[in-house]
């Protein structure tokens, strides 16, 4: 699912270039659950947004879903996407749109007929346990509610791979165990996943393979 | 729609589409009138050549035949001595009495040459009055085309005037709606940035800025279109007695459909141009 052979990130700093990763290479295979975990600013996202096309490596290939990211053009990047559900460290909801609103925009953007649209927007909602909360806005949601929201938006699509970036990042204790939980209920049915995290007790918790960053090099790959 | 989150801007990329058009349209509109004065003064365009002597008949059927063989010449027509006088007497109306004083017809006989379709330019007309002036018969040659030229560099005056306006304000009119459809995607971030990550295509995402871009376009030219019209409906009555005056108009004319059409669809297509030129800057 995802293959990436040594790959680099250069990022300009004045008349410097700053490696942000370094010879990075690893695999994650279809249906497995990956923790990449790091301290911040050791190039989680980084790597994360050189997935989901958002950045392109200076060095190095990456394959993601099929597609060969270091490869592609511009206009293909909505088909990757496509295949993909991103999660952040801030939910990232509309704060205009209900929680309704804010799954039901996504499979409207990606042109689902209308009619499919709402029994697919509660699907994902009754999935995070938010099916009372759709017409809640996301001012009005706790922070872990958010966090929820934004799995349903993420998972509306019924994506191949699941990226998430620090999604416990904000959230007490209780409330990271119950997402954690959410995400292992995705994988189970199928879902590949990839979730970096600075938090290294819940990344030992989750008991998965374990890919560990130290300032954009890869350390440790184990489990 | 998000005309309303470009508050300001939006009206201005309104207004300034709607002076750009009503520019175009206003310039557009008098030289379509001037053209057709020019097409009707060209049907008109006579070259008179006035006659030593009243010549006989055969004579003249000679000399009509000479000159109906020329190059350029469509028609030939006689005026006599005593036509001539006529058509004075019927001009001057009601003093047409002092003609009766005068002691003899001082009027010369005359030829009205008409020039063919195509030979009433000036060089054309020219040209053929100096053949005529060559005549033995010919006393005098008046006439020509210099001046129905005159109207239409005067009309092709206004066509490149009304051009470089309209092209003005119309830069002008897309860096505006560039603006307002800027700060709408500044407010829409949010939801772009959304649009994006789950894989939406760019036609997607462009087509609102677009759409925007064109209804204030379209707004714009039905403002302007409303403008010119009342200007015309306000204006023509009042200018036609002039214009019947100079320029032997009995009325003037509005844009066609097609030419309402055209600033309609042109509008259309800076507002889109400004939404899509938007879309770049805001990616960059």
């Amino acid at each position: 699912m995802i293959r990436l052979h040594r790959v680099c990130k250069l990022f300009q700093g004045g008349p410097m270039k700053l490696p942000a990763l370094n010879d990075v290479s690893f695999t994650v295979d279809k249906g497995e659950f990956a923790i990449l975990s790091g301290a911040s600013g050791a190039g989680k996202t980084t790597l994360l947004r050189l997935l989901y096309a958002d950045e392109q490596a200076s060095d190095g290939d990456i394959e993601v879903a099929g597609f060969n990211v270091t490869g592609l053009r511009r206009s293909e990047i909505p088909l990757l996407r496509r295949s993909l559900g991103i999660v952040f460290q801030d939910a990232k909801l509309l704060s205009g749109r209900t929680v309704f609103e804010n799954i039901a925009f996504v499979l409207r953007v990606l042109g689902v007929p209308r009619h499919e649209i709402t029994p697919k927007a509660f699907q994902a909602l009754k999935a995070v346990g938010l099916s009372s909360r759709a017409q809640a806005y996301p001012a009005q949601l706790s922070q872990g509610e958010a966090q929820r929201a934004a799995l349903a938006r993420a998972i509306v699509k019924s994506p191949a791979l699941l990226l998430a970036d620090e999604p416990t990042g904000n959230l007490d204790e209780e409330m990271a165990g119950e997402i954690l939980d959410l995400i292992k209920d995705i994988w189970s049915r199928g879902t590949t996943v990839l979730l970096a995290t600075h938090q290294s007790r819940l990344a030992a918790q989750l008991k998965r393979r374990t890919l560990r960053l130290e300032a954009g090099v890869l350390t440790k790959d184990e489990g | 729609m998000d005309l309303r989150r470009a508050g300001r801007v939006g009206v201005s990329a309104i207004l300034l589409i709607t002076l750009s058009l009503t520019a175009l349209g206003g310039f557009w509109l008098l030289s379509l009138n001037l053209g057709r004065a020019v097409a009707q003064w060209r049907d008109r365009v006579r070259v008179v050549v006035f006659l030593k002597d009243e010549p006989t008949p055969s004579a003249l059927t000679d000399l009509t035949r000479r000159v109906e063989a020329l190059d350029g010449v469509h028609r030939v027509r006689y005026v006599s001595k005593a036509e001539a006088l006529s058509s004075l007497r019927e001009s001057l109306g009601a003093q047409a009495g002092v003609v009766d004083h005068l002691p003899r017809n001082p009027l010369p006989a005359s030829l009205e040459v008409t020039p063919a379709e195509g030979a009433t330019t000036p060089e054309a007309t020219r040209d053929l009055a100096a053949k005529l002036a060559a005549l033995p018969e010919t006393e005098e040659v008046q006439g020509g085309a210099e001046w129905v030229e005159g109207l239409a560099r005067w009309q092709r005056l206004f066509q490149m005037v009304g051009l470089a306006v309209g092209a003005v304000l119309a830069l002008a009119a897309i860096l505006t709606v560039t603006t307002a459809t800027t700060l709408v995607l500044h407010v829409r971030r949010a939801e772009t940035e959304i649009m994006r990550l789950v894989g939406a295509s760019e036609t997607v995402v462009r087509i609102p800025q677009l759409l925007q871009g064109m209804v204030q376009g379209l707004l714009g030219a039905v403002v302007a279109l409303g403008l010119l019209e009342v200007t015309y409906a306000v204006g023509a009555p009042r200018l036609e007695p002039l214009l019947q005056l100079t320029l032997g108009l009995a009325r003037a004319v509005f844009l066609s459909l097609p030419q309402i059409l055209f600033l309609i669809v042109g509008g259309a297509i800076l507002g889109g141009l400004g939404g899509l030129l938007a879309r770049g800057r805001a990616v960059a």
